[in-house]
Formats: structure tokens, C-alpha cells, sequence
């Protein structure tokens, strides 16, 4: 019988997966993008490129002249070089594995470091602790980017003039028989949080040898706001943390809990442990969102509710009311008294909360709501006096004794001080606060004008700068010193939890930087240190009894000491304390308008609050959630952006004028131009702008990774994205909005400019076809084959025909991978991890926007709805769903990338990989071409040995180095190779490359059982023993590579869950990697339960029309989109 | 009409077409022979900063590969010695020798000796020393008689086809693991009895095998071969990633 198979038409009713507007509303740019094989231009060469013909032309110009040039035909020379005496541990062309930690502000990540020939390529968490699990997030894996920074500082400065390091230790020891003289009175420190229990010795040191120090902590993208709360709530050196794994119902209130790079990895993970299912009589837990922005929080919820960020505090009202009165609980009640009833916000969706507070009470003990650190502290103690009536606290909100040093300032502090004119000696450890501080720190006492931390920073006389580049606040330093990474320099650090962990250095600093112990160290007078002596001393202390070089070594060995068991405390709610300090802040925020809507800050998912601006791995990652590359971009609703007439890369300028007057009676009024990104689901009247971007440096190059030399690479003075702190005041740190009281107005309008946004969300799409499966709940105990009769796959015969030969897979071990969207948050740890695994080059925002971007995992985020796009009426539909699908080479059996290839460089391997051989690709990209996933990636420039990005000639003209070829230099700096994993090639120019299941770790594992076989037959890799960069990264083990011919492995047994289905079955491509189908836990008695997790919507409706009974009225099997999804069979 | 063409360019077709042939067929055979690693590299024999002879220490002497090729049953590649190797003996073995000046050179300045590679596989071959010599392929295989050269040369070529040569067919080079390095190694050095002990035979050889005088390399290596589930790779992962 013949069969012809062919793509299942998507039904034109029911729920639709959609990436963007043009895909949603199958415009006909979108169709042409969608049907090449790369998208429009990464193929050709034109515009500013070179034309095909030309380069011919060129070509047998220089094929001519080359005749002449054989006579250089010579076996080149190389050498060999061996030790002159052994280095301990050393085996050449073998990893080491030293264990360290990377410092972060709420808690440093444990991790492992893979150092090869004595260089630190790789990183992973450390499996032994529990902080991390064996886990990482996308910073931790590209900090090791940062290391290998060209850009990076190399040398001392004094007034901007290279200095050398004796000059400075000279200038330390006159500034210290300064502060000795006056007992510190002008000294003050402004460091970032790092948890360092050295670094607080020896600050402890310094305050006690200069008692009128001081110590300022800033971080750009933290709040004191909770902490001040649980001071008030429940005492001094306390801290909340959340215990996600005990929690059955969690309302998060514009907290973005689930962000790793944010919080701390085992907080996801306790989150996705009670989310994770393996079969239908599994329970899982339920999430509730009320945000302004789709966040990764946002992405796994079951209900999300859009409210504007300035709103959460009288939604939150809203809520404590309900619970309050559902509770009956007398300390919530009191503290609801204290607030004046104006607070009480209108317009929530009455059932919504209603439902929700009652799913929260009916867990009492089991329930969980976190506030985001960025409301005010009246949310904080709403929110603990709701837990405190839910009886969580002690349950899944535990108590912990923190000690804190009373004597931190905040940065506004440090600022009264400096214009006070008390700050004679001022040293700054990393950040850089004339790029992120609040603006209008402090007023000029004559002119009444706002200062700037710049305008700040110059009144000081003695500025010492450590810092990891030279940027904003270096030049307005008197020193610049240059700070050792983390990877370079002793220290130590505290986990989220509390736990110590050693930083362990993997290579010596490779510009001579200093760390920032080894400075307080200077100052405090004591002997120069090379070593861990500081860090040891404070190990000291606390090292258990018994030998203490063992216990060091342990240490060393392990990466943190013996975990101290958690002292949990008791404690009850202030609620007097809380009510009293709720009244005294409470103040009731004005809904915003179109007219003047709000502006959000958030810290960005890819580069953090602006530390990481330098780093092409993260610049390069899409967002997760609006897959723009490169930028950040002002975030609004489609109806604001309706209202506002602009489409996605119109500029926006954004005016927000202070309340406050000068001395001359003006007020202050402080923009920003910046680009507008339509994002479905965002709250309306309401802009959400990321952190982070804008940030000016001298000497920052824009790529600085790709190939070339560091001074042959384009630098360019243009910054990337906006700096939305230009924006931000110390009365508006999180959300602005016009309340008359701080901010007089905000306004928003459209400048008529453009600006190109490299955004990757319609890049390599394929289309709906049965690619995201989700269900609820109810709907897989109902039928727990669900998963099967979407897309048609039931219909499909047994044995599906095909007409090639098919590779004999004879190996003994098969390798697999499973991926289970339903704990996948879309985080992208992943997709840095193969990028550092893999040698993949960094392409740049111009290549990117072409569709040349080389990740060879991506992550595909879908958004689901029940209403299609009106093109006419540019009408999106209001609130979308999110789905995240981690998307690589799905490894075919039958595999239509190597049946098209005519050189034969992709086959099969008889292990079921499906290899590519690079020295054999002659660049063809048929196999591209041929390949259903468009997970295939091609090398259009020499990204490794060329330089890439824009590259200015003379005046305004510019144009883009890859696109000069052979008249740039050639060859990598040598700081770039360091980076390198010496076991994958390095592609060149022209050559096909996919994700190859990390393949140089299956053969080395393979070598390493058959080195240990030796004389016998015993060559099996040992089970689960290894596993793929992407897994091993994951926070959530969503993705589990291994063996599926051995049905005890963690795959197999994946595999074998009932969620399971392959990507486009009907093909009968028969693919290696499968997905576990996403399953949401919708409360039926929301108002939007209907809706979520559905396959089609429609039909439910129609059934329970049917059957007035409610929620068991759906028909088994008939949920799948009406027979439009049948293969063709003439 | 007059003949055009004269007679003799009736075998001018014949003459051209035979010449093509000749020249087609000698450029073909060339390229075949001086363009391929068994004539571009076979052979090579660079002048190195010491003359070390290797059929001295291993031959003469008795030393083991091992001795100053300490990680090649350990790792991926098969590591030089370093001068510390060197000096360990020569600190009183020849110590005034003028040949060993580099070495003494590079003790005292701490400078590594710079010798000139040889055996060089490009930079998308991942060949792993430790997965061969473990399981029953000898130095001598890929090195050739290393044990007799007074300055090492390139004696096998090294191709792609080369490699597989013994990929596929890995019986005709296996030999007994406490053999391996012992370069002189012949088949005819097996006691089939012995060996027969050892390693049993292969399925299906009903011979009496310990009756025998002699075993041949294929016995040998066939009966390793599935004592040892000897399994090459012969897909492109085995060696390119």
C-alpha cells in the first residue's frame, strides 16, 4: 500500500502554539522566512556584502597568483615541548577536577572546575552539596567566559596612566598611615554582597584597628525591602527561606522565584521536585502568578493574573483581606487594620482572588506565598502576616539565625556622608556604582540640584577602584587595580543556606590582579600573602576538631565543609510591629493608565544587573522569555503598544519628571530613548525595561571572543541596548509610577525612530505540529495515553515504510535523551553549557538578526491561547500560556540530513548517534536543507579565526569585519584559546556542525571502560555514569541523556513514563531524543481554568454543554482537534 | 576530391588517445604514490636537538617504553620525557657526553628541550594511546621497530586508510597484553600450549591447538579478538569530534 504522508493541518479552532505575531497570524513575511532552509539572507551575500560573482572573480585571481606560491610548499616544522621537571598531578592531555565556588549575592554556588594542561575550560556544580546537586545556571556556566575576558583589566592605573604594582603598593602604605592617623574617620569601603566569611573577618579587623570606618553594601538589583521586613517581623539576624518542596499550593506575588540567576538553584529545584511526575497517580504541586511581566515564574504557572507591579500592594491587600476572613486569624486582621482603607485596590478579577485565597486556606501548612524582593515592604509584611494565617511559618517558610553586621550602610547613607564632605579615602570593590547606582542620590546643599554617584565620586580626594575592567567608575578613580576572578584567587563564600565553601583558585591571575581580601589585607598592614593563609585563618576558626592540614585538605577536596545542621528557630509574627510600620509606610499607589503607564525594572535574564555586559555567550543568549539577543528593549502589552501606535523596534522616549523642585523652582525631568518590544501577556499600561544593558566601558569591544587579534578587533565606543538606570531614583528603585509624591509624571511616547532588534523568536520554526503536548491534570488521570492522540500519532501503522537502508545499530549501548518539559523553566543553563562544552562561537547581534546563530540548543517558547491574531485589528490574544521545549538534534534513526548529504560527512554511527564528520563537509547544507528540527548550524564566516561585529572605517561609515574576509587578521588571541575544550574541533568557515550528544564524552567514557577492561571483555560503560554538557547543567534534570538499550537507565525508564512522544512521528524520522508532555495543575473553580493546559478548548466546551455535571463530563479521546489531523492515505 | 588529410593521420586518433591514456594514467599513478603519507611521510627524519638513540636504551640496555613514556597507558597521548626523566640517570651515566649538552642545558635553566614532533595526526583526529596498548596493540604496530632506530623516523604512514586497515581487520595485529611492549615480539615466540591455557580459542576451531608447533598472527589475534571483545570503531566518532 502506498502512503503518503503529510503534515497534519492545524486545526483552525482550538488552542494554538505561536512564537510571535507574524507566526500567529501567518503573515506572508512570516511564510517567507519560515520556508527557507535559513532564514532570508543567511544564504546569499548582498547589501553591504560581497557579491557572489565578485568573489569569483577574486577567487580565480588568487588561484592564479597561488601557482607561483608553491615553491612554499614545505612540511611545516612543530615541536614538542615536555616538562622540564613533573607538575604535580599532571598527566598531559588528562582533565583535572578541582572543586570551588562561585560567589553571588544571595549565596555562592558550589561548583566543580575541569582544568585541562592547568587552565579552567568547563564548569559544573558540585554534585557532593546540596546547594547545587550537580547543578548549575547560565551565569555560573559562563563565568568561565569572563575569565578569558580580552577586554578584561590588565595592569594597574594611577589617574588613568599604567602604574605598576610597586607604585601602588607604595601609595597603600602612605594612605595607611593616613587613615592610622585619623582612626578612619574618611575612610569608607562600598563593596557588592558576596557572603564572604573573610572577607567579614577582615572587616571586622579593619573596624576594630580604624573604629570610624565605613561599609557600605550595594547591589543594583537587590531590595533591602524584605529584609527590613523580617526585621520587623521577626527579629534582627533572621531569614526567611522557602521551603518549595514542602509547599502544595504557591502564590508567588511578582516574585520571580524560579529565575536561578536570581535565587539560588535548590530553591528551583525543591520548586520542581514536587513537580516532576512519573505517572497519572502522581500530585503535583499548583502555582499561582500575579505579575506584570511574563517571567520564568510566570512560564510554569497554572493561573497567571497580569496586574501592573505598582498594583501588587492592593492586590495583596485584596488577598490578606480574603484570608483574613476565611482564616479568621487575629494578627493578619490586626495588621490589616493598620491600613487606611483607600488601599484597597478595584478592577482584580473577584473570583480569581476569592478562589485563590480559598485553594491557599483549604492548604493551610502546605501553602506557600513569596513576595518578590522588589515591592515594598508593606507587601513583605502582608505577605508574612498571610503566611502567619496559613500557618506556614515554620513549614514551608522556615526561620534562620543569619548573624548580620549592624554597621552596613546603604548606599544613600554613604552618600550623606560623601556631601557631607567626611569621605576622605574611598575604595570600591567591583561594580561599578557611576554605571548602576540610583540616580539623585543626594541633593547639592546650594543648588538643590540631584547628584549623581559620578558627581558623588568626584568629591572624594582618594579614590582606589578594584576592578574586573576598566569602565565608568575607573576613570573617575585615582587607582585602578585590577580584581583576580574568582577562578584566579583564594577566598570563600556562604551558600544561600549558609554553608561554607572554599574558593579554590585554578590558575594563577593572569594580569597580576588582586582579590579583594588580599587588598583589605594590604590596608589592614599585614604580610603579603600569595596563598590561602587568609582564608585559612578563618577556616581555622570553625574547622572541626582533629588535624587541621586534614581538615583543610577535606576542604580543598570537597569543596565545603561539613554542612552544619540547619538551626531552624521559631519564631512567631510582630504583628504589632509589623502593623505599626505598615501604617507608617502605607501609601496607595494610582493606578497607571495608557496615559501614563509604568515603568518596571528587572534584573536581566541574560546578563545580569550589567556585571556580565561584557560576556558574548550571554549577550548572545536569547532571553528566555522574549528571545531577544543582544539588547534589552522596553516591554509593553499590545494594547499599550495599540495605544501608543508603535510595532516592535519603534524608539520610545520615556520622560519621568521628579516631583521634587530645585533651588530655580524647576523640576527635574530624566529620559530615555528606547526600543518598544510588544510582548504577549504583559499587563497593560505597564512597561517592563531589563537592567543591565547600556553600559559604556573604554576599550569595550563589542565581540571581543571571535577570532583576530584584541587590537584588530572592532572596538567600538557604541554601548549595547539601554541603560535603564539612568532612570532609576532611590524613591523608584523597582517601578515607577506617577503618584504626585516622588514622581510627578511619566510620559511616553513614540520618537518616529527605528532600531533593529535582533530578536530570535520566528527563527528556525517549524510550525504547530503536535511539537508542544500539554494536558491538565485531571485530563491525564482521566486518560493517560492523552499524549498519544494528539497530532494524529494513534493513526499511524505499526511499521511505517521507508525507502532507505538503514544503518545496523549493533552497539551494545544506544544512546537517548529525554527531555521533560513539564520541569523545564526555559532557564537556558543548558544552552551555555553546550556552548562552553562545544567550542561554539560567539556571531554577533548582525549574524544573529541574519539567522546565523550557531547555539546548537536552542529553546523554543511557545505561546499557547485560544484566539488567533486579528491582523486587521492588530487584536492579540490577552493571556497566553508559555511553553519552553529545549530543542537540538533529535539524533533521527532514519535521519534525512544524511540520505541527502552527498560526501557522506553525516551518517550513522552504530551507537544511533548521527555524526558529523567536519573535515569531510564540503558545505553543501543540503542537509540543512533536508532536516525537520532546523537544528542544523552553518559556519557563514570564520567566526574562531576571524574577527566579527561592526567595524567603523572613517566617520559615520562602518560595515562588519566577518564581512572582510581575508583583509582581517587571522588567528585567535591567545586568551580566547585558552578557553577552548581541547577535545571538540574547532569548525572553520563553510562547515555544517549540530549538536552531537556530546560526543567526545560517550568515546571518552567508552575509552576510559575499555582502558579499564584491559585483558577481559567487560567493556560496557558503566550505567548513568556520564551524562551530555545540557544535562548535566540543568537545575531540574528536565533533560536526561544515557543509554536506552539498557532499560534500567534514567532514560529508559523516562522513556518508558506515559507522556512520552517523539517529535513528528508520522515522518518516521524515528528520532533518539523524545519529550515528556508538559501537564498543568489548573484549580477547576478559576474563572480561567477552562482554558488552561487544554488541547482544544472548543471541544471541552462542547462536552460539557453536553453533560451539565462540570469537570467529569470529558470524553476520553475526544479531546484531540476534530479529524482535521488525519494522514493522507490515497 | 583529392585526399585531405594525408594517410599518416589515420592513426593520429589512435596515437592521441593512447598518449592521453599514458598521461592520464602516469599523472593518476604519481599523484597515487608521491601525494599519499607513504611517501610524504614515511620516512621523515628530522635532525633533533639531541640524537637520542633509541636502540641503545631500549635494545642494549632493556629499558621499557614506559620508563620515559609514563602516561601512555594512562592517557591520550603518549608523553615525552621530561628532563627530569632524562637526568635521573644522567646525572652519572655520561655525564660529560657533548651530545647531552641540550639536556644538562635545560636542567639548569629550567627551559624545556624543544624536540621536533614526528608523528603528527591532524587536528580532527582524537587518538587515544591509553585505548590501544591496554588492549593488545603493540608500539611496534603504528611505530614500527622503534627498538632499532638510532634516530627515530616516521616508518608507517599514518593515512586514514591506514587506520583502518587494522579497524577492521584487528586480528592481524593483536598480540598477548604482557607482550606489548616488548617490540621484538614474533608470533612464533607463542607456546600454543600456553596459550591455548591462557586464552582458550576462538569459537568454532576444533583443532587441537597445543599439538601445534607454531600459532600464526590470525590465531592469535582471532582468538584475543573475541577473548577481549575487541570491537574497533569503524564510524566516524571513533576518532573525529
Amino acid at each position: 500500500m502506498k502512503h503518503v504522508f503529510q503534515h497534519p493541518p492545524e486545526p483552525e479552532t482550538g488552542k494554538r502554539y505561536w512564537r510571535g505575531a507574524g507566526d500567529l497570524g501567518n503573515t506572508p513575511e512570516f511564510r517567507d522566512w519560515l520556508e527557507r532552509e535559513f532564514p532570508a539572507g543567511s544564504a546569499e551575500l548582498k547589501d553591504d556584502e560581497w557579491s557572489r560573482r565578485g568573489f569569483l572573480k577574486l577567487m580565480g585571481a588568487s588561484m592564479a597568483l597561488a601557482g607561483f606560491g608553491l615553491n612554499s610548499c614545505r612540511r611545516p616544522e612543530a615541536h614538542l615541548v615536555p616538562f622540564t621537571k613533573s607538575a604535580e598531578w599532571t598527566i598531559p592531555g588528562k582533565s583535572l577536577y578541582y572543586a570551588t565556588a562561585m560567589p553571588r549575592r544571595n549565596g555562592a554556588l558550589p561548583l566543580v572546575a575541569t582544568t585541562v594542561d592547568g587552565r579552567p575550560i568547563k564548569l559544573e556544580g558540585n554534585p557532593l552539596h546540596p546547594s547545587s546537586g550537580g547543578a548549575t545556571d547560565v551565569f555560573a556556566q559562563a563565568s568561565i567566559l569572563d575569565l578569558y575576558d580580552p577586554t578584561r583589566s590588565r595592569g594597574f592605573l594611577k589617574k588613568g596612566k599604567p602604574a605598576d604594582r610597586a607604585a601602588f603598593d607604595g601609595d597603600i602604605e602612605k594612605l595607611r598611615a593616613q587613615i592610622q592617623g585619623d582612626g578612619g574617620a574618611g575612610l569608607a569601603f562600598l563593596v557588592e554582597e558576596m557572603h564572604s566569611p573573610t572577607r567579614e573577618r577582615l572587616r571586622t579587623e579593619l573596624e576594630r584597628k580604624y573604629p570610624a570606618m565605613r561599609w557600605c553594601v550595594y547591589e543594583a538589583a537587590a531590595s533591602d525591602a524584605q529584609l527590613a521586613a523580617t526585621l520587623t517581623s521577626f527579629g534582627t539576624n533572621t531569614h526567611l527561606i522557602p521551603r518549595l518542596e514542602r509547599a502544595d499550593v504557591v502564590l508567588a506575588l511578582d516574585s520571580d522565584f524560579l529565575d536561578c540567576g536570581e535565587g539560588d538553584v535548590a530553591g528551583v529545584r525543591a520548586f520542581t521536585s514536587r513537580r516532576r511526575i512519573s505517572e497519572s497517580k502522581d500530585s503535583m504541586n499548583r502555582l499561582y502568578v500575579v505579575e506584570n511581566r511574563f517571567s520564568l515564574t510566570g512560564s510554569m504557572a497554572d493561573h497567571r493574573l497580569r496586574c501592573a507591579a505598582s498594583q501588587i500592594p492592593a492586590f495583596t491587600f485584596a488577598l490578606a483581606r480574603k484570608i483574613a476572613d476565611a482564616t479568621t486569624d487575629a494578627g493578619l486582621s490586626a495588621i490589616l487594620a493598620t491600613v487606611p482603607p483607600s488601599a484597597s485596590g478595584t478592577g482584580f478579577d473577584e473570583q480569581w482572588i476569592t478562589e485563590a485565597a480559598r485553594d491557599l486556606v483549604a492548604r493551610s501548612g502546605t501553602s506557600l506565598v513569596l513576595a518578590g524582593a522588589s515591592q515594598p515592604v508593606v507587601v513583605q509584611l502582608l505577605v508574612y502576616g498571610i503566611n502567619s494565617a496559613l500557618k506556614n511559618i515554620g513549614t514551608t517558610l522556615s526561620i534562620r539565625d543569619v548573624a548580620r553586621n549592624p554597621r552596613t550602610l546603604s548606599l544613600l547613607q554613604l552618600a550623606g556622608e560623601i556631601v557631607a564632605g567626611r569621605v576622605k579615602q574611598l575604595f570600591i570593590f567591583g561594580g561599578d556604582p557611576v554605571y548602576n547606582a540610583f540616580r539623585g542620590l543626594a541633593q547639592d546643599p546650594a543648588t538643590k540640584q540631584p547628584l549623581d554617584w559620578a558627581d558623588l565620586q568626584k568629591k572624594v580626594p582618594q579614590v582606589i577602584r578594584l576592578g574586573y575592567h576598566v569602565d565608568a567608575t575607573s576613570a573617575l578613580s585615582q587607582w585602578h587595580v585590577p580584581l583576580a576572578h574568582y577562578l584566579e584567587s583564594w577566598g570563600d563564600a556562604l551558600t544561600a543556606e549558609g554553608g561554607y565553601l572554599a574558593v579554590q583558585p585554578m590558575i594563577m591571575p593572569l594580569f597580576g590582579g588582586m582579590s579583594e581580601i588580599e587588598l583589605m589585607n594590604m590596608l589592614l598592614g599585614g604580610p603579603k600573602v600569595d596563598g590561602p593563609e587568609l582564608v585559612q585563618e578563618t577556616f581555622r576558626a570553625s574547622a572541626p576538631a582533629g588535624d587541621f592540614p586534614t581538615a583543610w585538605s577535606k576542604l580543598l577536596h570537597d569543596g565545603f565543609a561539613a554542612p552544619v545542621p540547619a538551626r531552624d528557630r521559631t519564631a512567631t509574627l510582630n504583628t504589632a510591629g509589623a502593623g505599626a510600620l505598615g501604617q507608617k509606610l502605607w501609601a496607595a499607589t494610582p493606578a497607571p493608565t495608557p496615559e501614563s503607564p509604568e515603568i518596571v525594572f528587572v534584573r536581566s535574564y541574560s546578563i545580569d544587573d550589567g556585571r556580565y555586559s561584557n560576556n558574548g555567550w550571554l549577550q548572545e543568549l536569547p532571553d528566555p522569555v522574549t528571545k531577544l539577543t543582544w539588547d534589552n528593549a522596553a516591554l509593553l502589552s499590545p494594547d499599550l503598544a495599540q495605544h501608543l501606535n508603535v510595532v516592535t523596534g519603534d524608539l520610545l522616549r520615556i520622560a519621568v519628571t521628579d516631583a521634587a523642585k530645585d533651588a530655580k523652582g524647576q523640576q527635574v525631568t530624566r529620559e530615555l530613548v528606547i526600543a518598544a518590544l510588544i510582548a504577549p501577556g504583559h499587563a497593560d499600561n505597564s512597561i517592563t525595561i531589563p537592567l543591565g544593558y547600556g553600559r559604556k566601558m573604554p576599550g569595550f569591544a563589542s565581540l571581543p571572543y571571535a577570532g583576530g587579534s584584541v587590537e584588530d578587533n572592532p572596538t567600538t565606543a557604541d554601548q549595547i541596548g539601554f541603560n535603564a538606570y539612568l532612570l532609576r531614583t532611590v524613591s523608584n528603585p523597582h517601578f515607577i509610577v506617577a503618584d504626585g509624591k516622588a514622581v510627578e509624571s511619566v510620559k511616553v511616547e513614540k520618537t518616529g525612530g527605528t532600531y533593529a532588534l535582533s530578536v530570535t523568536q520566528e527563527h528556525w520554526s517549524i510550525e504547530g505540529r503536535g511539537l508542544v503536548r500539554e494536558a491538565t491534570l485531571d485530563r491525564y488521570r482521566e486518560d493517560k495515553d492523552f499524549v498519544k492522540k494528539i497530532a494524529g500519532d494513534e493513526e499511524l501503522p505499526a511499521t511505517l515504510p521507508s525507502l532507505y537502508q538503514h544503518p545496523a545499530m549493533t552497539a551494545v549501548q544506544q544512546w537517548g535523551m529525554s527531555v521533560d518539559l513539564n520541569v523545564c523553566t526555559g532557564c537556558s543553563a543548558c544552552v551555555i553549557a553546550c556552548q562552553a562544552e562545544n567550542n561554539i562561537p560567539v556571531v554577533g547581534k548582525l549574524q544573529v538578526s541574519h539567522g546565523r546563530s550557531m547555539h546548537w540548543m536552542r529553546i523554543d517558547r511557545y505561546f499557547a491561547s485560544e484566539k488567533g491574531y486579528e491582523e486587521d485589528r492588530r487584536e492579540w490574544p490577552e493571556d497566553p500560556e508559555m511553553v519552553h521545549q529545549p530543542m537540538m538534534c533529535q539524533h533521527c534513526e532514519n535521519a534525512p540530513c544524511e540520505t541527502v548529504c552527498p560526501v557522506n560527512a553525516t551518517v550513522h554511527s552504530e551507537d544511533g548517534l548521527n555524526v558529523m564528520a567536519y573535515n569531510r563537509c564540503i558545505g553543501t547544507r543540503y542537509c540543512a536543507n533536508n532536516c525537520p528540527f532546523k537544528v542544523r548550524r552553518f559556519n557563514f564566516f570564520d567566526y574562531t579565526q576571524r574577527p566579527v561585529g561592526k567595524k567603523k572605517i572613517a566617520g559615520e561609515f562602518s560595515t562588519y569585519s566577518e564581512y572582510l574576509g581575508p583583509l582581517t587578521s587571522k588567528g585567535a588571541p591567545d586568551i580566547v584559546k585558552l578557553q577552548k575544550n581541547p577535545n571538540v574541533t574547532v569548525r572553520m568557515r563553510g562547515v555544517m556542525e549540530k549538536c552531537s550528544y556530546c560526543v567526545q564524552r560517550i568515546e571518552e567514557s567508552k575509552i576510559a571502560a575499555h582502558v579499564r577492561a584491559g585483558a577481559s571483555s567487560e567493556t560496557r560503560i558503566p550505567r548513568d555514569s556520564f551524562t551530555s554538557a545540557c544535562a548535566q547543567a540543568c537545575p531540574n534534570d528536565a533533560i536526561v541523556f544515557g543509554d536506552v538499550a539498557d532499560p534500567e537507565s534514567r532514560v529508559s525508564k523516562m522513556k518508558a513514563q506515559d507522556r512520552n512522544y517523539r517529535l513528528l512521528e508520522y515522518l518516521n524520522v524515528k528520532t533518539r531524543t523524545s519529550y515528556l508532555a508538559r501537564i498543568r495543575n489548573p484549580n477547576p473553580k478559576m474563572p480561567d481554568a477552562r482554558k488552561i493546559g487544554v488541547a482544544s478548548p472548543k471541544e471541552q466546551e462542547s462536552n460539557e454543554a453536553a453533560r451539565p455535571g462540570g469537570e467529569g463530563g470529558r470524553e476520553q479521546g475526544k479531546l484531540n482537534p476534530a479529524g482535521a489531523r488525519q494522514p493522507n492515505h490515497p | 576530391m583529392a585526399n585531405f588529410f594525408p594517410r599518416w593521420t589515420n592513426w593520429l586518433p589512435l596515437k592521441i588517445a593512447v598518449c592521453g591514456v599514458l598521461m592520464i594514467g602516469g599523472l593518476t599513478a604519481a599523484t597515487w604514490y608521491y601525494v599519499t603519507p607513504k611517501y610524504t611521510r614515511v620516512g621523515y627524519e628530522p635532525i633533533q636537538p639531541v640524537p637520542f638513540p633509541h636502540d641503545l636504551h631500549v635494545s642494549q640496555l632493556g629499558m621499557d617504553c614506559r620508563y620515559c613514556h609514563s602516561f601512555v597507558d594512562v592517557a591520550a597521548h603518549s608523553n615525552l620525557p621530561n628532563t627530569q626523566t632524562c637526568m635521573n640517570c644522567h646525572t652519572q651515566v655520561q655525564k660529560d657526553n657533548p651530545k647531552l649538552e641540550p639536556v644538562r642545558a635545560s636542567w639548569k635553566t629550567g627551559k624545556p628541550i624543544e624536540w621536533v614532533q614526528i608523528h603528527r595526526t591532524p587536528d580532527y583526529v582524537f587518538y587515544n594511546h591509553a585505548a590501544h596498548v591496554n588492549r593488545g596493540i603493540s608500539c611496534f604496530s603504528c611505530h614500527g621497530e622503534i627498538n632499532k632506530m638510532p634516530v627515530v623516523y616516521h616508518a608507517k604512514p599514518h593515512s586514514m586508510a591506514w587506520c583502518l586497515e587494522c579497524h577492521r581487520h584487528p586480528e592481524n595485529f593483536l598480540r598477548p597484553d604482557d607482550q606489548i611492549f616488548n617490540l621484538d615480539w614474533k608470533p612464533d615466540d607463542v607456546k600454543p600450549a600456553e596459550f591455548v591455557s591462557k586464552y582458550g580459542k576462538p569459537v568454532g576451531v576444533t583443532d587441537d591447538w597445543a599439538q601445534k608447533k607454531t600459532l600464526t598472527q590470525k590465531e592469535i589475534g582471532q582468538t584475543l579478538k573475541e577473548r577481549w571483545n575487541i570491537q574497533p570503531p569503524i564510524n566516524c566518532q571513533g576518532c573525529h569530534r
